[in-house]
């Protein structure tokens, strides 16, 4: 009875020590559960890019100060005519990539939330934009686009 | 770099963006999916068909080499890659039979280490913090797509642009 009760506490500190290191924030993640159901997570600095879907169906981007677990406002960023799809953000939080859907197109943009401003960045040669990822320098976008029926990685350098 | 300026399309800046000319401006014959770049842009993961396999490869991405995985040749189909600032840390989901199972490559010391979520949530997307320090995961918990943000700082020592630079992950084998 001693040995299986020893066994068991070695089993769970076996356990514990191969979950040793990830702990959940669990002070964010509580405000992150309020802003309702969330996806396309894009982590770069302190700053915390993802699409949420509100209970009442809004889908927007957010950009979150991990820091303080606090939206901040990517202002004209999101439009009620428009879908977002995938979002990354550098390690500024300056500039946030984002592709959407606007009735039946999807688009690659960059906003910079200094400005709050967005650029359309054209695909060439013409192709959908699905996924996007940025470097956290801010400095590389890569973008999966598909293109004559394959899915394919364009990349563009940002000054 | 012989890079294309394709000018600005709308004027909200002077802000002009290049393509990258030259080989790999659009990486590969075959199909790329999921495209991670690394906090310095220099390394390249995307996720390729191999064999009917879905499997995740790094390139550096000027010269689109591909660089060798230690631990990630099996546990297919792989999802959601994401890079540490020099790539040092790969984190990649990988299938366990019938589960996702969240695991981070190493590639200064060649270990894999699996991340273990509290029960009942399964990882659908990942995003590694340049720095490693952090991890956060889209899960399906209850029904219910959520964001959930990890501490991985008694895990994984920081990988940091250099100056910051403890241990570099730079041209490794």
């Amino acid at each position: 009875m001693k040995r299986a009760a020893i066994a068991l506490a070695a089993l769970t500190l076996l356990l514990s020590g191969c979950q040793g290191g990830v702990r959940p924030l669990n002070g964010l993640n509580q405000q992150l559960n309020k802003l309702g159901n969330g996806a396309s997570p894009a982590l770069a600095g302190d700053w915390l890019a993802l699409i949420t879907t509100r209970p009442g169906g809004r889908v927007q981007v957010q950009l979150i100060d991990v820091q303080r677990g606090l939206p901040v406002p990517v202002i004209g960023l999101n439009r009620v005519d428009s879908l977002p799809i995938s979002v990354a953000v550098d390690q500024q939080g300056e500039r946030l990539a984002l592709v959407r859907q606007r009735g039946d197109r999807s688009e690659l943009l960059m906003y910079r939330r200094s400005m709050q401003a967005s650029q359309p960045i054209s695909i060439e040669p013409a192709g959908v934009p699905r996924r996007v990822s940025l470097s956290a320098n801010g400095r590389v976008l890569a973008v999966e686009v598909s293109r004559g029926g394959l899915w394919q990685v364009d990349l563009l350098e940002l000054p | 770099m012989g890079a294309v300026v394709a000018g600005l399309l709308h004027g909200c800046s002077l802000t002009p963006l290049r393509r990258q000319s030259a080989p790999p401006a659009r990486i590969g014959a075959e199909s790329l999916q999921q495209p991670s770049l690394s906090g310095d842009g220099r390394l390249l993961a995307t996720l390729v068909e191999r064999a009917g396999r879905t499997t995740v490869q790094l390139q550096e991405r000027r010269s689109g080499k591909v660089l060798p995985l230690q631990h990630l040749r099996r546990g297919q189909p792989h999802s959601s890659p994401s890079l540490s600032w020099n790539g040092r840390y790969l984190a990649v989901l990988i299938q366990q039979g019938a589960r996702r199972q969240i695991v981070i490559e190493d590639r200064a010391t060649g270990r894999l280490q699996p991340l273990f979520l509290p029960a009942r949530q399964e990882p659908q997307q990942l995003s590694l913090s340049a720095d490693g320090q952090r991890l956060a995961v889209e899960v399906i918990r209850g029904g219910s797509q959520r964001i959930a943000m990890f501490n991985l700082s008694g895990l994984l020592e920081p990988d940091r642009a250099p100056g910051l630079l403890e241990r570099g992950a730079g041209a490794m084998p």
